[in-house]
């Protein structure tokens, strides 16, 4: 899981990677309508959605004779509960010391 | 807003009420930050020393190192006592120091009065799409910083104790 969540982040930090994973969030999308709507090519589409699914956060589907991106909210989710748990402990061990020995405060 | 937009990028909130008032909550958590801040959280490459908050709008939040150095994790971005504290948190997903506060994520606590005496304090961390932009903060990276999987078991035992 540790790996996923470093390669996840990575695979965001080209901004026209961004701008793909960016379009999926609002809905799924072929590698042709992705290479039409974004100022970027349909082979240089497809890189960027390998990287992205390799990340975990797109997979595809066929749909007729074409295949659709979409985003995999199990990985994007898998950031953000990274955070969740950070802070969760963090706040566990900031109430503890708070709370302590209050004598002469 | 679709349900994977508010999954993708959405703030994580925390809220924990501590039987203290709102002056010591917030000192516990300022002044009183290598207190209670875990040990292991820092991106230096010794042990840390001291987990610092400069109490001050665009003071440093940093840890100091065995081995003499600071390591810079980020930023005060308001410094309202005591009810309320900003901060840039510019750690890369390679666990290095994010210069560029445009690609910061930003941490917001709160400390609100409760009519008890306690206090409530919110957390939101918020931002998380700036960290992904530009491949300028891979540069920066520090070597042989701790992984995030190392955090997560560390920071779970840390819950337990």
């Amino acid at each position: 899981m540790e790996a996923n969540q470093v390669e996840a982040f990575r695979s965001l930090s080209d901004p026209t990677r961004l701008a793909v994973f960016e379009r999926l969030v609002a809905g799924p999308v072929s590698v042709a309508d992705l290479a039409r709507e974004l100022p970027v090519s349909r082979p240089a589409v497809s890189q960027h959605l390998k990287v992205l699914k390799r990340a975990g956060l797109v997979f595809d589907r066929a749909q007729g004779t074409r295949r659709l991106y979409q985003l995999n909210p199990a990985g994007i989710d898998e950031l953000r509960r990274y955070f969740d748990r950070f802070w969760d402990s963090a706040l566990a061990s900031f109430k503890r010391t708070a709370e302590g020995n209050q004598e002469g405060t | 807003m679709t349900m994977v937009e508010l999954a993708a990028f959405a703030p994580v909130r925390k809220s924990v009420t501590v039987k203290t008032n709102v002056e010591r909550a917030f000192r516990v958590f300022t002044a009183g930050f290598d207190t209670w801040w875990p040990r292991t959280h820092h991106i230096g490459k010794s042990p840390m020393t001291k987990a610092i908050i400069e109490p001050v709008a665009g003071g440093r939040c940093y840890s100091a190192q065995q081995d003499g150095t600071d390591c810079q994790w980020g930023t005060v971005m308001a410094w309202e006592p005591p009810h309320r504290l900003v901060i840039a948190w510019q750690i890369t997903p390679e666990w290095g120091f994010e210069p560029d506060l445009a690609k910061a994520s930003e941490v917001e606590i709160r400390f609100t009065p409760e009519p008890d005496g306690a206090t409530r304090v919110d957390l939101e961390h918020r931002h998380f799409e700036r960290m992904g932009q530009g491949g300028a903060s891979m540069r920066t990276s520090v070597d042989g910083g701790m992984g995030w999987g190392d955090l997560l078991r560390l920071f779970a035992g840390e819950a337990a104790k």
